[in-house]
């Protein structure tokens, strides 16, 4: 999914997308913003998943923050962008076993697959994968009657 | 250590002694420097040098640490905190240059960044240690990352009462806090606590953003819900045994990180001098120096912002000789890294008001992205992060200091009709949505006390185990912010409704995860990019002018200059 | 001082390496590793005696059996709560630092959750202790107590902040790194001062 960036090219000046730029604001569920309204949420018609951030959209944000010499924060929402396509529970999940000594090598390493194979989660996949090296080395992998 | 003086026995005191020993700033704690063991504000022996060098692209010495000794702070900053393709020529300019470079408003922030990206831990401290507290708040002046100052403010409740949680925060919002923030005595307490909050901001201004601070995964589920619009608890630490300690690695909290950017949060971490040498483990390093490795672990994992400014350790620093000098120097040392910094005063700090104000000049005259990150909107006794620096008693003060010294430090005063009529509104609104959710009914008698009292002693006792039954029921049922809109909606609060779900509809946009963004009255994101700050000297950047001024020249009681027997407010 | 007090003091005797119990009517109550040993009293100078009393008594007349063990290698009040309740027969276990910080935890809460936190230790008086006792016994029973009414003095914090850190420095100095926690007896005597 990161592969297919915006082909679109945003700066400083566009901010704030829901002002200047909301025609190329979509939901998830492919909505517009104006389509958020009070009636279609009291008719049901908007869900509280039409209410989540689109990967796409974070791809902008991470333009914008790279524009405004945010390296850090552009990576930030590149990975934001790929985790919006994990469940809730699983994200929750991939935290808990990113804690000190809850999970072994082969765990974390199985979670980066997962991350990269399933989600398409490639810098998700390196940060896990980046972790295990240095829990490894620093003595922080699951001790094996915990694992 | 050294040997304490022996007690004078039976030697008459003078009455100025007398009087001296029963002021209120004898009752704070002081303690001696021990190096050793890190107990020491920023000048330590025992901190290391500053060193970078670089071999294929990469970071292979730290401080004086080669990458074989890095613990998991110096690898993570190695890696992902400082600019490996300016680091060598950033480190080569003497300290007191770049010290100076902060003070001079001939050199742009932007071009303090493109140094301080640059740095490693030991050559920040270097130079903010060359800093008196003035030259502080001047680097704070152009450093903040927003050019517009806020404030930001807390509603709890000592008996986790959610109608004063509602009403308080109502008030707050009116008052000005573009942020609020709420926690619990008693955790299970959080659903119907952390509703209450988003419902009474809502009603004093919409677009105030809200959060609940709780342990890590509960908080996110929260903000996953949509029942809060922000997370700030997310706590980091300088050294790797206590950031173990807290069940935590940078790994684990960048990863939180994107998780909240995912799901379209506006989120900060939160760190502070003294954390590492209260929890038992400071590794010999002052801290000063270990702050500063959180700040950067935290530009690291690329989140957008920072509590920091010792926080719930205040007492630690406090207690030390420069400490509040440090202090301000962590809350610059965050800005000049070009992150969001929420800059304390948020913890109670003194038994003496003169110094609880002294504490607050370094973030308050220049000003900071939040002044205070948490400003007790309830009486401190209710204050359920163990009180604030500042309350509900000092509303009055710290808009006289705003006044006397021409600042703005986000608040305002309102009179009083219209505090008493957005605080009823409030406890309705919340009356309403209770009953539409199925939850524990709110009496009129509750919604009557809501509207005059000062305190959770003010209220009816509610039945904590009914409650707390509704507070599970809330998780179990899935309940959303979507289900409060409609709840609102369905029960005629129109307006509080349309504000929540406007709230609810940044996170479609994300513009609200770009650095320092807050929500104007009028639902306008406003960050360190649209507004960005652009201090160049005397009459440039933020000032207090026009319209805002002219509300802030307003007080509890001003003699009016067209008829001086009567009073405006 | 003037006159002379009788305090009650305690010893404890270690008996053995802490085992998982069976048994589902007990709380276990685990010490940090200076409790009764380098420390004999918590940040307000109330008998660590006298928090052990009262924590036992509290159990007790809730018809509930108390088992102690020290845990030797942290100082964390979360780890050594969350360790304590996981070799507890009910689950339930009562965490106490030397200086009076105290917890009442639960086996399948994550580590940093809690049933019952007390952070603040100076207001922790034996009136406190006792009732923390009744209801980390009553969660035991299955029962859903009121918690134990917070204490919320703002104040305490700028005056023992710092002290508290320098005890904790102190205690931490007294952990003893990969040594498993052990069982203790408490043996109570009068003693004068």
């Amino acid at each position: 999914m990161t592969q297919n960036a915006p082909s679109i090219s945003l700066g400083p000046a566009d901010y704030p997308l829901s002002i200047n730029h909301s025609e190329l604001l979509r939901t998830p569920t492919g909505k517009a913003l104006s389509d958020l309204t009070m009636d279609a949420v009291v008719s049901g018609e908007v869900t509280a998943d039409d209410l989540r951030i689109a990967p796409e959209t974070l791809l902008l944000q991470a333009q914008l923050a790279d524009a405004s010499d945010r390296p850090q924060l552009a990576g930030n929402f590149r990975r934001a962008a790929e985790m919006t396509a994990i469940p809730d529970a699983e994200v929750l999940e991939v935290y808990n076993a990113l804690r000190p000594r809850a999970s072994s090598k082969e765990q974390l390493l199985a979670i980066a697959e997962r991350l990269e194979g399933h989600y398409g989660a490639a810098e998700s996949g390196a940060l896990v994968r980046e972790a295990a090296e240095v829990y490894e080395r620093r003595n922080l992998l699951a001790r094996p009657e915990q694992a | 250590m050294t040997a304490t003086q022996p007690a004078p026995s039976n030697r008459r005191t003078s009455r100025r002694t007398e009087i001296l020993d029963s002021r209120p700033v004898n009752l704070d704690g002081f303690v001696e420097e021990w190096p050793e063991k890190g107990l020491v504000a920023m000048e330590s022996d025992f901190d290391p040098r500053p060193s970078v060098r670089v071999e294929d692209g990469r970071i292979v010495e730290l401080d004086g640490r080669a990458r074989a000794e890095f613990d998991f702070m110096d690898t993570f900053i190695a890696d992902h905190a400082i600019d490996v393709a300016t680091t060598e020529a950033s480190m080569a300019i003497p300290s007191d240059e770049i010290a100076r470079m902060l003070i001079d408003p001939g050199v742009s922030r932007r071009d303090v960044l493109a140094v301080t990206r640059g740095l490693t831990p030991a050559k920040i401290l270097d130079v903010v240690k060359l800093m008196n507290v003035v030259e502080i708040m001047q680097g704070m002046q152009k450093m903040r990352a927003r050019r517009t100052p806020a404030n930001q403010g807390h509603s709890t409740s000592a008996r986790d009462n959610p109608i004063q949680v509602a009403a308080d925060a109502a008030e707050g919002a009116l008052r000005g806090f573009a942020e609020l923030e709420t926690t619990l005595g008693v955790v299970r307490y959080a659903p119907l606590v952390a509703i209450a909050l988003q419902v009474g901001a809502q009603v004093g201004r919409g677009g105030v953003l809200t959060q609940c601070a709780l342990e890590e995964a509960t908080e996110l589920e929260l903000g996953m819900r949509g029942i809060t619009a922000y997370a700030e608890t997310i706590s980091i630490y300088g050294t790797e045994s206590v950031f173990v300690d807290g069940d935590d690695t940078p790994w684990s909290k960048a990863f939180l990180a994107s998780a909240y950017a995912s799901r379209g949060i506006k989120m900060r971490f939160t760190s502070g001098t003294g954390s590492e040498v209260q929890m038992g483990n400071a590794e010999g390093k002052s801290m000063l120096y270990l702050e500063i490795r959180c700040i950067l672990m935290a530009k690291g994992a690329g989140v957008q912002g920072l509590q920091n400014g010792s926080i719930s350790c205040i007492g630690v620093p406090g207690a030390m000789p420069g400490g509040i000098r440090a202090v301000a120097a962590e809350n610059l040392v965050a800005s000049m890294v070009d992150l969001e910094c929420a800059s304390g005063n948020d913890q109670s700090f003194s038994h003496s008001a003169m110094r609880r104000t002294a504490r607050l000049m370094p973030q308050l005259l220049p000003g900071t992205d939040f002044v205070c990150s948490g400003y007790s909107g309830v009486p401190n006794a209710d204050n359920m992060f163990a009180g604030s620096n500042f309350d509900t008693d000092d509303y009055d003060d710290w808009n006289t200091f705003q006044r006397d010294l021409q600042v703005d430090g986000g608040l305002r005063h309102v009179r009083e009709d219209v505090i008493l009529q957005v605080r009823e509104k409030a406890a309705r609104a919340l009356q309403a949505l209770f009953e539409y959710l199925d939850l524990p009914p709110i009496t009129d008698a509750e919604v009557e006390a809501a509207v005059y009292a000062n305190s959770s002693n003010d209220y009816p006792l509610r039945d904590v185990l009914a409650d707390l039954k509704g507070a599970q029921s809330v998780m179990d049922r899935g309940v959303t912010g979507l289900d409060l809109v409609k709840g609102l909606e369905a029960t005629g609060f129109t307006d509080v409704a349309e504000n929540l779900l406007t709230v609810l509809r940044q996170r479609v946009s994300g513009d609200l995860l770009q650095t320092s963004a807050i929500l104007t009255p009028a639902f306008v994101p406003l960050s360190a990019i649209n507004d960005a700050n652009d201090y160049a000297g005397p009459g440039t950047g933020y000032r207090l002018q026009g319209e805002r001024w002219e509300e802030l020249k307003k007080l509890r009681h001003v003699t009016s200059a067209t008829n001086p027997e009567t009073e405006v407010s | 001082m003037a006159t002379p007090a009788t305090e009650r003091t305690v010893s404890l005797r270690e008996t053995g390496p802490a085992e998982r119990g069976s048994r589902p009517d007990e709380v276990v109550i685990a010490l940090s590793p200076a409790f009764a040993g380098e420390f004999t009293k918590t940040i307000v100078d109330l008998p660590h005696a006298e928090v052990l009393r009262q924590l036992l008594a509290g159990i007790e007349e809730q018809g509930v059996t108390a088992r102690v063990v020290r845990v030797r290698d942290t100082a964390d009040l979360a780890a050594i709560s969350h360790l304590g309740a996981k070799l507890s027969g009910s689950g339930i276990a009562v965490g106490v630092l030397s200086r009076g910080t105290a917890m009442i935890h639960q086996k399948d809460l994550p580590r940093l959750s809690n049933l019952e936190l007390f952070p603040q230790s100076p207001l922790l008086d034996a009136e406190v202790f006792r009732k923390i006792g009744s209801n980390a016994a009553r969660y035991a029973k299955g029962e859903s107590p009121e918690p134990v009414p917070t204490r919320n003095d703002q104040m305490a914090r700028p005056r023992w902040q710092a002290k508290a850190a320098l005890l904790h420095l102190k205690e931490f100095d007294c952990i003893e790194a990969d040594r498993g926690p052990v069982e203790v007896k408490p043996v109570f005597e009068l003693s004068h001062a």
